[in-house]
């Protein structure tokens, strides 16, 4: 196989990462929705919070992002 | 894609060298910011007064915004006044190193040709650099608090192995267990480094190369929904790097496991 086929192959492959990325913060984005409906008083930390976990949650999509970057 | 590599390079380009030391583009982005922090506090914070102008109430309900995340990271009041001076500013360098490619006109400052500036966090030697820094500060500072042979025992758990043996024989093979584990977090702390660094890097260089494809595609009014969610995703960047250096640091100054292993 060529080189450069390989590299859009594995280009291509480096994407699938999203579907793990995508489960995560929605399941996470539901846990807080949730807690949000149980505790409104709350709803200004939960969000917050919510936001960091998100972008935390997001870190190994972004490495298969740099990583496909390089290929 | 060969294209993406000649779009923005991974690698900063070098722009000229000081007593042998390189100074890249990221570099001069990282000396305007310190100049411009620099002027703002000479200029404006020597001269606030107890009644606050609305300049003054600006820069300190961001001070407070940013103690008090920080506060409620790390559960006490002392540990949070001594991380504050570094996490506090590593959180508003940050900010504006990440926002400050978003500015217009800031990257078409040439010099011999070459754009002067660039986004300081857009380079990984930069944001590796700020999180190898903070990862060996945090050490350091745990090293002070726990005394070099109580920071050695995290790792090299010989005396949890020792009182497992005398308890007992199965609890010392369970022993054995918390040892390996032991030597696994000296693996844990140099991928907090690496996830620290990546994470920036990853998010800022994407922006960038997005922000240029899309460009390219369509300039005329879609570019500015990307805009806006680079700006988002500057600042929950940077907030998200300095809560994990603080919370990093409340782990490694925790002196609640020595009360539980004395109570046992």
């Amino acid at each position: 196989m060529e080189l450069e086929a390989a590299q859009a192959l594995a280009k291509g492959i480096a994407t699938l990462s999203m579907f793990g990325s995508a489960i995560g913060e929605g399941y996470l984005i539901g846990k807080a929705l949730e807690a949000m409906g149980r505790n409104p008083d709350v709803s200004g930390t939960i969000f917050t919070r919510m936001i960091i976990g998100v972008a935390l949650a997001e870190s190994t999509a972004i490495y298969a992002l740099v990583a496909f970057f390089l290929i | 894609m060969q294209v993406v590599r000649e779009i923005i390079s991974i690698e900063p380009e070098i722009l000229f060298t000081i007593f042998g030391l390189s100074i890249a583009d990221s570099t001069m982005a990282t000396l305007l910011i310190a100049i411009v922090v620099l002027c703002i506090g000479f200029f404006f914070i020597r001269r606030f007064t107890m009644v606050p102008t609305r300049a003054q109430l600006v820069v300190e309900t961001m001070y407070e915004a940013a103690y008090d995340l920080i506060g409620n990271i790390i559960n006490s009041e002392s540990k949070t006044k001594k991380a504050f001076p570094l996490v506090g500013a590593l959180l508003f360098y940050l900010v504006f190193a990440n926002l400050i490619g978003l500015i217009p006109g800031v990257e078409q400052v040439l010099w011999n040709g070459v754009p002067l500036f660039r986004t300081a966090t857009s380079d990984f030697n930069t944001t590796f650099g700020l999180a190898l820094a903070a990862i060996i500060i945090i050490n350091v500072l745990s090293m002070r608090e726990k005394g070099i042979f109580g920071y050695l025992d995290q790792f090299f758990k010989f005396g949890a192995l020792w009182r497992g043996f005398r308890k007992s024989f199965g609890d010392g093979l369970l022993a054995i267990i918390e040892f390996f584990i032991g030597l696994l977090d000296i693996v844990g702390e140099a991928v907090k480094v690496v996830s620290l660094s990546l994470r920036l890097f990853g998010n800022m260089l994407a922006g960038q190369i997005l922000m240029i494809i899309l460009l390219g595609f369509i300039a005329v009014v879609i570019p500015s929904a990307w805009l806006a969610m680079n700006l988002l995703v500057g600042v929950l960047q940077a907030v998200v790097f300095a809560s994990l250096v603080a919370s990093y640091y409340a782990l490694a100054t925790d002196e609640a496991e020595e009360v539980a292993e004395a109570v046992k």
